[in-house]
């Protein structure tokens, strides 16, 4: 050890507390001159003139969207009546980003500041909404613009069908829903199968468009619990009650059988064992 | 009288055959005292005349057994003579020393390498097994359940079912069949969990064939096929009997199996360093089952290891952190995310969100603590009913694999029955389903049993303790509670190899889950988390049957990913514990009793300090003198089944009419007499046929573990008159005791120690006795109903 190294530490010391300032002092200087530029309602100067407008129709374009959304939560329909409004605010989303005015970039100036970070927060709301329904999945993304994609047009085509059929058969005024359910059988079914080869997964959660599916569901709903054609699967099964019966019935049988008629083995004997004792009450006997 | 034991030093046979001895040195054949010998070949003429009155009253509160004759088949208060125990005493003779001599210090370093290298093969061997068997489990039960629900989507329409069904009752009879066959005539140690013969083991039992290769294959196979033949099992015990097979085959460097010897890691070739690799080979095993690398290492402390020590808990650990770490790797790489390490274990019970719980809440969780040791106390209570019957009327193995088969049928019916019975249905889309069976649900809906009961236990498990609140009808919870409690139970001690944490943790989950929602009825303004219940009720339900606190609370954080838990889970385990050894003992101290297995406790007897070791050892013993003639000692291995023998000096010729017993000067074990006569290291020929022989420990661990019975060996008539010098390879410093030693002295010792063999002895170092285990472990206590007691446990060797 000699100076040298102690003047090494001193430096590293120095240095780390440099850093660790440097962190608060990075900030300032932004936070000074956002201060600098803006004024009124506490600030010195406005906003660049552009990333003003943007986020003005940024403002506009997400409350479209959600307008939008709400409208079409029941029956689902956000992904295709939508589209256009997500699109527009996508598009705003990413000029906001990549606008750059003077060297101050729109980006830093409305997101990631403070603790509610209100557009950015917003952007993912709505973004998380249109995954979770896995809209992409019912438009054709190989053009500029997004159309729908043919599965999901031809699917939208068997429902009208579908639905065209029910409504066409159906009589309100009556109970019976058996012409409804005869006559629209053919139509229901394709459709069931064409919507069960849209996923490969069983439950079709994974992949499918949320639109189709909840155009699947409610058919279904209607089908099965509305109109009651899925009777067909309620049968008396007697053949497999005897055959659970008769199976069921096999062990007790079986341990029965074992009960009282397999060969009763030897009982294992026991071990005498040679212990200290007996051999002294052995010589006592054999003394007396 | 004649005397006959001290016929000097030369020794030869016609002077052995004497009878009519004061002698308290047994003899080898006793014409009138038939009874002084443990073993059957000497006393087919017992007789009971004697039968010792006294021994009826106890004379220090100790319940003796009365002295019946026959057992009968299925009692708890037997011991089997048959179960040897494992040498854990280092044998400090002169070629050991030799051995030392020659090696040093970089020997000792080297062969601390070489354990830390072998843990790491049995770690990844281990966890490389558990791959096996998931992956295997995983795809055929897919193909199986998927083509079940195509049968019964095409049959339920056309009033078929009992097409379906057949089908499943065949294909589980199938699949058991091949796997109750292997169990039953290959390999029948691998019946089972495995975890009470690894217990034996660890404590230090000879159980025959446990840690064989073809143990561990018939244990793989019997596993997947158990089941993917839909039996209500699980595949965590078997790990664990894989881990301890895989231990103990990596480290001796040798396969019996396949005889081949790859002449590595000789050093290892002994009871007590193979004893720790098999500890830490459970422990590896159990973290691959659960994915808990700490659970595997307290649970191989808590149920299995009887010896324990820091640098073993250290090899330990990093033997089941490198089996998590394997096994991971392999399962994320096969499920296409390689590199991810998202799949820790065989059972994953899936990320738990810490569950808030109130001081309030503490009584509940001791509540669901007791109901899980009422449930635990009858599921092993009706195993144990079971498993008796069995034992009586169920001995053939075709009857076995029958029984196999029929339970598998009973469960395929159950299970259908079920879904067919009770329409629980559940819209698709709300929870994962791997195979939605719609059979009479409108369209769009799935069938929630047959969700349950078209995926493996484990899926099933997953399902209860993450679906939310309304996914399950009480009726349909109710239902499967009852059925699945009575078919594990039914399923454990078949002839299959299966364990049964998986069917408890789904049992107890089940009802967990049902109270949860009883008790939403009950407070209908307070949210209630069904999880929190269900993983309460799950761990209850097993702790309540297997007995276990610590390791099972670790192992469930561990698997769940919650430290926060703990707090919940230890009261309820405790609580469960505490209930149900009011009534019984845990699972596999049931088996482990019923076959009779010599185990010894942790702790001694207590208010034992009055029995004394004059008491407990066996009596009259079978010595050998420091230079022995050879034709008395094939004479005795052939006579007795003893495994130690006193080395005692010759007595003096002169005190020949009083002397009774002799000094010790050694101990010298069964196998280590049967390697000295099969390479003939006789006196005679000690400058002919080994003066260029090289005597030193190799020859012994050559044979190591299966030495050659006595009986195998051919002996030429001139070899039974020539002699050997024992004092060179027998054990000159033996532990002993004084024939006042007390009960729980005796037994720390032996405990402590692992010791196969205590010689007690008088004032002046004269052997009296021989302490064997079974001589202590007949001293057995017992604890229930509030009472408590010790009995003496009777011994038979046809167990």
């Amino acid at each position: 050890m000699d100076i040298n190294s102690y003047h090494v530490f001193f430096f590293l010391f120095l240095h780390s507390l440099t850093i660790l300032k440097a962190d608060t002092s990075i900030r300032e200087p932004i936070n000074l001159e956002l201060l600098l530029a803006r004024t009124g309602e506490g600030y010195l100067t406005s906003f660049p003139e552009e990333c003003s407008t943007i986020l003005n129709r940024f403002a506009d374009a997400s409350s479209n969207f959600t307008k939008c959304s709400i409208l079409h939560a029941r029956p689902i329909r956000i992904c295709s009546r939508c589209i256009e409004q997500y699109m527009q605010f996508k598009t705003i989303y990413d000029e906001l980003l990549t606008t750059i005015v003077n060297g101050t970039s729109c980006k830093s100036i409305f997101i990631s500041h403070d603790r509610l970070d209100a557009v950015l927060e917003y952007h993912d709301n709505i973004l998380s909404i249109w995954d979770k329904g896995h809209c992409n999945t019912c438009f054709n993304w190989s053009d500029k613009v997004p159309v729908l994609s043919n599965e999901t047009k031809l699917f939208n085509e068997k429902f009208n069908e579908t639905m065209a059929c029910i409504m066409k058969y159906i009589d309100p005024s009556t109970n019976d829903t058996q012409p409804v359910c005869e006559n629209c059988m053919q139509s229901y079914i394709q459709l069931d199968n064409y919507y069960k080869t849209l996923s490969d997964d069983a439950i079709g959660v994974d992949s499918i468009c949320m639109d189709v599916v909840d155009s699947m569901n409610a058919t279904r709903s209607i089908w099965s619990k509305t109109l009651n054609c899925c009777k067909i699967r309620r049968t008396p099964e007697i053949i497999f009650l005897c055959c659970t019966g008769i199976i069921s019935a096999l062990p007790i049988f079986y341990y029965l059988v074992l009960r009282y008629f397999s060969p009763m083995r030897d009982l294992p004997n026991v071990l005498k064992q040679s212990r200290f004792k007996q051999t002294i009450l052995r010589s006592l006997g054999r003394t007396n | 009288m004649s005397h006959s034991s001290t016929s000097g030093l030369d020794g030869t046979v016609s002077s052995i055959s004497n009878v009519e001895t004061t002698s308290d040195t047994a003899q080898l054949i006793n014409t009138e005292d038939a009874s002084t010998s443990n073993y059957t070949q000497l006393n087919k003429s017992v007789n009971f005349e004697d039968s010792d009155d006294e021994e009826f009253h106890g004379s220090h509160g100790v319940r003796r057994r009365q002295a019946q004759q026959k057992i009968e088949p299925g009692s708890m208060n037997v011991l089997s003579a048959k179960y040897e125990s494992l040498d854990y005493d280092t044998c400090e003779n002169h070629l050991l020393l030799d051995e030392e001599r020659k090696r040093g210090y970089p020997f000792v370093v080297w062969k601390d390498i070489a354990r830390w290298f072998i843990i790491l093969l049995i770690g990844i061997a281990t966890a490389l097994i558990a791959f096996t068997i998931d992956i295997c489990i995983e795809e055929f039960s897919k193909i199986k359940y998927r083509e079940l629900k195509k049968s019964v989507d095409k049959y339920v329409v056309q009033d078929r079912l009992y097409i379906p069904y057949l089908l499943w009752v065949l294909s589980n009879i199938c699949i058991v069949f091949i796997g109750s066959m292997l169990v039953a005539y290959v390999e029948p140690v691998a019946a089972g969990s495995g975890i009470p013969q690894v217990k034996c083991y660890l404590n230090g039992l000879k159980v025959p064939r446990v840690v064989r290769f073809k143990t561990l294959v018939v244990k793989t196979v019997g596993v997947i096929t158990a089941v993917v033949g839909g039996l209500a099992g699980g595949k965590e015990g078997p790990m664990i009997h894989s881990g301890a097979v895989v231990a103990a085959g990596i480290s001796q460097g040798k396969s019996t199996t396949f005889n081949k010897d790859f002449k590595v890691f000789q050093y290892f070739r002994e009871d007590h360093e193979k004893r720790d690799f098999v500890s830490a080979g459970a422990a590896a095993g159990v973290s691959a089952a659960f994915g808990a690398p700490i659970g595997g290492v307290l649970f191989s402390l808590e149920e299995g290891t009887s010896f324990w020590n820091q640098a073993l808990t250290w090899r330990t650990f990093f033997g089941t952190v490198v089996s998590t770490f394997t096994l991971n790797c392999a399962l994320s790489a096969y499920h296409g995310r390689p590199g991810e390490l998202s799949y820790p274990g065989l059972l994953n019970l899936g990320k738990m969100e810490p569950f808030p719980f109130q001081f309030y809440e503490l009584p509940v969780f001791m509540f669901f603590g007791a109901v899980g040791g009422l449930l635990g106390a009858l599921w092993n209570h009706i195993n144990y009913r079971l498993t008796v019957f069995r034992i009586k009327y169920i001995g053939s193995p075709w009857l076995r694999v029958v029984e196999a088969c029929l339970v598998a049928a009973a469960s395929a019916t159950c299970g259908f029955l079920m879904m067919f019975l009770l329409n629980d249905c559940r819209p698709l889309g709300e929870d994962p389903t791997k195979v939605p069976l719609q059979l009479f649900c409108a369209d769009g809906e799935y069938n929630a049993l047959a969700a349950i009961w078209f995926q493996t236990p484990e899926a099933s498990v997953r399902s209860f303790l993450h679906d939310p609140i309304g996914s399950y009808k009480p009726w349909s919870l109710l239902a499967f509670v009852i059925s699945y409690f009575l078919l594990s139970s039914w399923t454990f001690g078949l002839s299959v190899s299966s364990g049964l944490f998986i069917p408890n943790l789904l049992t107890g989950a089940a009802w967990g889950r049902l109270l949860a929602i009883m008790i939403q009825y009950m407070l209908p303004s307070n949210t209630i988390n069904p999880a929190k219940y269900a993983l309460v009720g799950a761990a209850a339900q097993l702790g309540g049957v297997v007995r276990m606190t610590i390791s099972l609370t670790v192992i469930i954080i561990e698997t769940t990913g919650q430290i926060s838990n703990a707090l919940p889970i230890i009261i309820t385990l405790v609580v469960a514990k505490w209930v149900g050894d009011f009534f019984n003992e845990g699972i596999y101290d049931i088996h482990i009793q019923l076959a009779a297995v010599p185990l010894l406790p942790w702790e001694p007897p207590p208010l034992a300090h009055n029995i004394y070791a004059s008491e407990v050892m066996s009596h009259p013993v079978f010595t050998l003198r420091t230079v022995e003639n050879v034709g008395h000692i094939v004479e005795l291995l052939k006579l007795v089944s003893y495994n130690g023998f006193p080395v005692v000096d010759p007595p003096l010729a002169d005190d020949v009419e009083v002397t009774t017993y002799k000094r010790l000067r050694g101990l010298i074990l069964r196998s280590q007499l049967i390697v000295l006569i099969q390479n003939k290291i006789y006196n005679e020929n000690a400058n002919t046929t080994w003066s260029n022989f090289n005597v030193d420990m190799n020859m012994f661990r050559k044979e190591y573990p299966r030495f050659p019975s006595i009986d195998e060996l051919n002996l030429a008539d001139w070899e039974k008159t020539c002699t050997i010098d024992l004092r060179p390879f027998m054990n000159p410093s033996p532990y002993t005791l004084p024939h006042r030693a007390s009960l729980p002295r005796m037994f720390r010792l032996f405990r402590a120690l692992g010791l196969r063999h205590l010689p007690i002895v008088n004032d002046v170092n004269e052997v009296v006795g021989m302490v064997t285990r079974k001589d202590i472990a007949r001293y057995r206590v017992w604890r229930h109903r509030g009472h408590m007691g010790m009995e003496e446990l009777i011994l038979s060797s046809e167990i």
